[in-house]
Order: C-alpha cells, then structure tokens, then sequence
C-alpha cells in the first residue's frame, strides 16, 4: 500500500471513530448520569456546524496557533502504529511522536493565549503546569518499557507482545501509572482543571467560535487518538486493525466511566498527586525492569 | 505577576444567575474582589405597590426562581397579619407541606449541584432527576413545576388533588432511601474533601456581623433556624431536630442539606397526619373577587429559606395595592458583604465554592 493511502487511512480512522468514539463516551456519561444523551452522531454535527460558521478572529498569532495546533496533531498521528496499520512502517519512533506532539501543544498554547483573555491565559498555564505533573511519571515508565526491550519503535514493541503477552500484564505497575498519567492528557476527571469551567469558563476555549472551534475540536479528538493509541500499542499489544479499534473503545469507555464520577482536582493538588503516588510506582517499575523482576 | 482584573460573571458557568464579581487576582490568590449586582434588576418592590395585592402573587415567585414558594408564603402571612385574618387549620398544613417540598428540591439541587464547581458532574445530574419527582408533585398540585402561585393570600389556591397524600408518601420514602446513596457518592468522596473541607470558611462572628443566617450561621455551630426560634404556621406542633456543624467550611455547609432534607421529610410526615380536613381560604379585606383591599398597616414576617431568613414587610394604606413591599433575601449578606469581605485571600478555584455553597441567588440582591 502505497504510503499516501496509509496516510490518509491513519487520518481517516482517527476522524471516524475518534469521533464516534466521543459520541459513544457521551451517551455513556449522559447513562450514568441518567440522561439520555446525544445520538452517536452528534459529534460529526457538531464539528461540520462550526466548520461552516464564520467566526471571530484574534489575529494572526490566534489564527496561525489553531493551523499549528491541528497540523502539529495531524503530522504527529501519521506516525502513530494503530496496532499493526502502520503509516511509515520503522519511523514509528516513541521519541518521534513525543518530539512531534510537543507541536501541537505549543500551537494551542499560543493561538489561545493570543487571545488576550485571562481566562485562556490561565487555562494555558494549568494545561502546561498539569503536563509536568503527568509527564514526569509518564516518561519514567516509557523509559523503563524502552530500556526493557532495547527499542523505541513502537510497532517493534507490539510485535513483541504479540509473542511475549500484553505488557499489562508483564508491567502492572507501569501500566497503571500511564494509565493514571492518560486520565491526565485526555483532560478528564480528576485532572480537569484546565478547563474547569466553573472556574475558569473553559479556560483555553473561551475565545473559539466558529471554524475556530471546529478546528480545535478536531485537533483534541486526534490528540486523544494519539494518546490512547499509545496507550493501546505499549501495553495492550495493539493487534490488528479491528482488535486495535476494540480495545482503544475499551480504555476510552473506561477513563470517561472513570471521569463522570470524580470530581476534580486543584491544579496543584493534581501535580502534588502525580508527584507522589504515580511517581513512586514509576520508581517501582523502573526498579522491577532493571532487576530484572 | 501584576495585578490582573478577571469578571466572574454575568456570562460565566460559574456564576449563578446575572450576577457578576469583578475580581482582582495575583496569580490563583483573589487579592479585591467586588460584587456587581443590578444586572437583573427588574425592581420587583416597585413592581408590587403598582399591582393589586392578588395580582403580585404572580411576581413575587420570580424573585427567588429556585425556591418561589417563600415568597408566596411571606407576602401572604404578611397580608394576613394586617388584615388579621385566621387561615384555615387545613391550609395552614398543606403551605408547611409546600414549603418544606420546596426546601427538599432546593436543597436537593444546591447539593447535587456542589458537582458544577467541583467538576463531579453526575451528582449535579442525579439531584436535578430526583429535584424532578417533587416538581411532579407540584405540578400536579398547582398546574405548574416552578412558580406555583399555590399559596395565596387567606390560605391556599385550591385542596389537595385526590391520592397526592399517597403520592407524596411514596416521594418522600424513595428519598429518605436515596440519601445514604447521595452522601456516599458525595460526602464519601476524599478528592471532594480536599476541595471543601477548610475552603470558603466563615465563622460565627463574621456571620452576625454582616447577618449571613440559615445553612451559612448553623454551619458555624449556631442552632439558629427561624422555624424554631420564631415558629410561624404550625412548625411548633412537629418534631424536627435543626442539624448544625461547627467547621464552617464549604464541606460543613453541604453536609447539612441531607441532614436537612431528613428533617423536611419527617415535617412533611407529621403535616400529612395530623392535617385535618376543612376549607383552605378564607376571604381577605374588603373587595370582591381579586379586587380587595387591605386594611391600613404595616408588618414584617420571615421564614427560613434554605439559604437562611426570608422576610417580608408589607405596608398597606388601606388601598387595592400594596403602599411598600421591601424583601429581605436571603442571600443579600453572603452574595455582597461576603463576596466583598471574605473572597479576598482565597484562589479563583474556590470562588465558584463560596458562591455555590452560600447559596448566592441573584435575583433576591436585585430585588
């Protein structure tokens, strides 16, 4: 398959079942908490309705950091394997993707606080302050898995479990850590004080209408088709196509079911928290991997 | 970092009600804070003394949208007090009904509803289902869910419909069965603790300086609710226990509500039994039909609202309107004083929580 179909397979399975995956995650917390909810679908309404509105600019550096945004997620989920659906088969490095990752995170912080909004601004500096906090534990694990198996490929690392067993089994400790760590990148309760909007009125949002929220919405459905997908690849052995969409569905439904019934954390407390119990079982895994154990 | 002003409020998820706090923050520390009313300053008072006094019962429930029927309540046992007139035994059960249903779905959405400023959304939702089933009885007793017009001046609209009693029964045994749930999912919860307990505290001097009453002053350790201290109706004739805390903290304040919905539902219990049968109105002044008036006089009467003392005082000049009405909201003290006073020091994080938990209602500020 040539590389370009790869490409645009990649992308258009993060627009579909990203996606539909949100809207399946909504009518499951709108179950919980005894609602209907939306139809599945409602997600694809709600992204082709802002793309075809016109909405206020705030000038060029908002302009150019949402293009930023969305183009640093794009360009990093090209290089990230579904299983073993793999867009640039042997570049599917983990340093790659974080490297490419950092990208769209800068463009957003950018666009939004060129805003001029307070709100933004402090949305923007919880969202990075909170990143310290979960990355500090995310990359030790990482690290430690990388160490264990002498590669930072990541599709290397499915093939591996596809012998070896699924690595959450293999690596408790470390897949729960970066499963705690995931709560935190996706957003979700307890680490939702980014965009808190009791408190902070949603924070980095609170200046999109329009395209330019359409934009962003897109961007953090594929942000959290990286997130997850890695997750999925590292520790749950990726598998197939199919096997691979299956068990993305299954840790989203599980962090959203986990998400609609914890309140959430203040921005220092969240960090205080990674800093401690994440960061000790990082620590433990790390220990375990160069034990041998 | 300098100093940055952020407006919290009128358009803000945090905000209750058009309602604003321009706040002054270094950092997450709110430095000045200063409370913005009038954004709905309808001038209900001024509204009343050009209406009839029968025709006000459809205004003064808007004053207070997610607990009308005190209103209701105060601006008829005013009237009635001038007017010296006896309200049916009857209607005089079925009002403490109505107010302590009231107070149940007040409650019950202030409670669920610390999950908006916390971010633990499913409590906000569950509340406002089972705030639903006693709307259904209100619905099905005045014709409407939220501004009832039910309790009028010399009793109440009309009777109990047939087979409410059962009803309210059933309502009542499915929440007392629906609380331990709701404090176990709430008041259980260890990430809540950190977000209340010592947040938004106030103490019990603070509180009777600036008259903050109701579930802010008994949180402090002040057993002081007007039903007890001032019984009006028939609130000396039931048993019922005023639950206090002695923190002060945002979490000794939401952990009253159940405590208090417990009492209401066993108020309601005591009223359904010991309710006899009889008319429910009687006529006021001197008039016919809506088109009465109100013998010359003046009087103040309170209730407690689940935000503390409600009252109202009534003037007449023996006219067909009133000559003054003046309100005192409950939440005046807190939603002014207490957002000007107390907010300083604390972090943006925590401005949602004081105002969540004092109950700040706007419209009883722009009364």
């Amino acid at each position: 398959m040539a590389v370009a179909a790869r490409v645009a397979g990649v992308l258009l399975t993060a627009f579909f079942f990203g996606l539909t995956f949100e809207g399946i995650g909504r009518k499951v917390t709108a179950r919980i908490q005894k609602r209907y909810g939306p139809p599945w679908y409602q997600n694809f309404i709600d992204v082709l309705k802002t793309l075809t509105k016109h909405g206020w600019t705030h000038g060029w550096i908002f302009d150019f950091g949402v293009v930023m945004a969305l183009g640093g997620v794009i360009a990093t989920l090209t290089f990230v394997p579904l299983g073993n659906f793999v867009a640039f088969p042997g570049l599917d490095n983990f340093f790659v993707i974080v490297y490419l990752f950092t990208v769209g995170a800068l463009g957003m912080a950018m666009g939004m606080v060129g805003t001029g909004n307070p709100w933004a601004s402090i949305g923007v500096a919880r969202a990075l302050t909170l990143m310290l906090g979960y990355e500090v534990p995310y990359l030790i694990v990482i690290t430690s898995l990388l160490y264990n198996f002498k590669t930072s490929n990541i599709s290397t690392i499915v093939e591996i479990q596809s012998v070896n067993g699924w690595n959450i089994f293999r690596f408790p400790i470390g897949a729960l850590v970066a499963f705690i760590c995931l709560q935190g990148m996706l957003g979700k309760e307890p680490f939702e004080a980014p965009i808190a909007p009791a408190e902070i009125a949603s924070g980095p949002m609170v200046e999109l209408s329009a395209k330019y929220m359409g934009l962003l919405m897109l961007m953090n459905t594929f942000m959290e088709f990286v997130e997850i997908s890695i997750f999925v690849d590292l520790f749950l052995g990726g598998g197939n196509y199919f096997e691979f969409l299956l068990k993305y569905l299954t840790v989203w439904i599980f962090a959203i079911m986990i998400s609609a019934v914890l309140p959430r954390f203040r921005i220092e407390q969240a960090v205080y928290f990674y800093w401690t119990v994440p960061l000790l079982l990082a620590f433990i895994q790390v220990f375990l991997v160069v034990a041998g154990m | 970092m300098g100093e940055v002003k952020l407006f919290f409020g009128p358009n803000h998820p945090g905000m209750h009600g058009n309602f604003s706090v321009h706040m002054y923050v270094e950092g997450d520390i709110v430095v000045k804070a200063r409370p913005m009313p009038g954004f709905l300053h309808r001038g209900f008072e001024k509204l009343m003394e050009r209406r009839l006094w029968y025709q006000n019962v459809a205004l003064i429930p808007r004053i207070c949208v997610p607990e009308p029927d005190i209103n209701e309540a105060c601006y008829a046992m005013a009237i009635e007090k001038i007017a010296r007139v006896e309200v049916p035994e009857r209607a005089q059960w079925i009002r403490m009904i109505v107010l302590e249903l009231a107070r149940i779905a007040n409650h019950l959405w202030s409670f669920g509803g610390i999950g908006g400023p916390t971010g633990m959304y499913t409590s906000m939702y569950w509340a406002v289902a089972d705030r639903d089933r006693v709307l259904d009885i209100f619905e099905e007793l005045s014709g409407a869910r939220i501004y009832h017009m039910y309790i009028v001046p010399g009793g109440v609209r009309k009777d109990l419909p047939p087979k409410l009693e059962d009803k309210i029964y059933h309502l009542l045994d499915y929440l007392e069965a629906k609380i331990p749930e709701y404090e176990t999912f709430i008041l259980k919860n260890r990430i809540l603790h950190t977000r209340l307990k010592g947040i938004a505290k106030i103490d019990t001097e603070t509180c009777l300086k600036i008259g903050v009453t109701g579930i802010g002053l008994r949180a402090t350790g002040v057993p002081y609710d007007i039903r007890k201290v001032d019984p009006y109706l028939f609130y000396d004739k039931v048993e019922f226990e005023v639950p206090t805390a002695t923190e002060g903290d945002a979490y000794a304040r939401i952990s009253l509500k159940p405590k208090e919905i417990i009492q209401s539902i066993r108020i309601i219990r005591q009223c359904l039994e010991k309710m006899p049968s009889g008319p429910v109105n009687v006529k006021i002044g001197e008039g016919s039909g809506l088109r009465i008036r109100v013998p010359r006089g003046m009087a103040y009467v309170h209730v407690e609202s689940t935000r503390g003392e409600y009252g109202y005082l009534v003037v007449s000049d023996g006219g067909e309107k009133p000559y003054r009405v003046a309100v005192r909201g409950a939440s005046y003290p807190q939603g002014l004083y207490g957002v000007e006073h107390l907010l300083p020091g604390t972090r943006i994080d925590d401005v949602p929580i004081w105002l969540d938990s004092m109950g700040v209602c706007a419209p009883e500020i722009d009364r």
